[in-house]
């Protein structure tokens, strides 16, 4: 089916314009690239920063806080997996 | 209360940026003059609507900024022009390309349209370090919003103005001069779409962002003044560019009804 397809769509002409119209198009593709790595840089520091501060936090509170929450370390983990 | 809807948004961006994509490519027909070349229009001309007008619209939230001090609007005006000044590199980068293809120039200094998107372009370049030069968060965003207003109005002017310019050999393709066949059209049209969402998308990623690093700055702060040990460094913001914003305020804001979007 795939093959009937492509049988049917018109051959892209890439000789000297096709690079000038491939060059186009992938700096359009390079740049929502760059700007979801540079999202991503910045998620993965809150993600940091956020994980220090629940740290602090719980060692703030002590073990009663981790008892409360749910049994210390496992607690921890199940509260991870319910924010993931 | 930025993340609201994001989802459905980032789907629908991709849905109709890849919808463009199959028109350009294998349903509109190839142009007379310029062959497979004139297929950067539908990347390159979008691309340059939706950043004028992304300028246009950091105006607006300005003007919002100017009468309610709200620094919400501050925010989504810098937003808006940062978005756009990304768009706007993208358009002088396709825009050569295609000047390339099609005239043997990478660029040509005697073309109004060019050289009209490049005088708006520098003019905004100098947003950023106009806001990085001020220090005080208040008076930076005051003006900053200042700025946004009186180069937001310039932009449609000059826009007028290269329209009326008759030496021109820069193609029309909206107006009444645009002689496009229907198909050519409805593409350019889904590729405009596609552009203006990919705009929306990007700028609502950002406010979320910043939204959310300014909910844990405020959410550190509380915890070090709880524990005592507010730090030097988590108590003072060191000099941005960028907009601050005061999360807790803006969560009460939000809360009260008159804020979210």
């Amino acid at each position: 089916m795939s093959a009937a397809l492509l049988a049917e769509l018109p051959a892209l002409p890439l000789h000297e314009a096709g690079k000038y119209v491939a060059a186009a198009y992938i700096v359009l593709f390079a740049m929502v690239l760059v700007y979801v790595a540079i999202m991503a840089i910045r998620l993965s520091h809150l993600e940091r920063d956020l994980g220090e501060l629940l740290a602090r936090e719980q060692a703030d509170a002590g073990p009663d806080a981790d008892a409360e929450t749910g049994k210390g370390a496992a607690g921890g983990q199940a509260r991870e997996s319910t924010l993931v | 209360m930025y993340g609201k809807g994001l989802r459905a948004l980032s789907i629908a961006t991709v849905t109709v940026m890849a919808l463009a994509l199959a028109l350009v490519f294998f349903w509109a027909p190839l142009e007379a003059d310029q062959g497979f070349l004139q297929k950067i229009f539908y990347v390159h001309v979008p691309l340059a609507i939706v950043s004028l007008c992304g300028f246009v619209v950091g105006g607006v939230f300005s003007i919002q900024h100017l009468r309610t001090r709200d620094a919400r609007w501050d925010m989504r005006s810098y937003v808006a022009i940062h978005t756009s000044l990304i768009f706007g590199v993208a358009t002088l980068i396709t825009g050569s390309i295609w000047a390339k293809g099609s005239w043997g120039h990478w660029w040509e200094w005697s073309e109004p349209t060019l050289v009209s998107f490049l005088i708006v372009f520098l003019l905004y370049a100098t947003y950023q370090p106009l806001r990085f030069a001020i220090e005080d968060p208040e008076r930076q965003a005051r003006y900053a919003s200042v700025f946004a207003v009186t180069a937001g109005a310039f932009v449609p002017l000059n826009f007028i103005a290269v329209r009326a310019s008759t030496a021109y050999v820069h193609p029309r393709v909206l107006g009444a001069t645009s002689n496009l066949p229907w198909q050519m059209s409805l593409t350019f049209l889904v590729s405009l779409l596609g552009m203006a969402l990919l705009f929306t998308t990007l700028c609502k990623y950002e406010l979320t962002a910043k939204h959310t690093r300014a909910q844990l700055r405020a959410l550190r702060r509380l915890a070090e003044r709880r524990a005592g040990t507010a730090g030097i460094a988590s108590a003072r913001r060191g000099r941005s560019a960028a907009p601050s914003l005061q999360a807790t305020a803006m969560t009460a804001q939000a809360h009260d009804g008159r804020g979210g979007r």
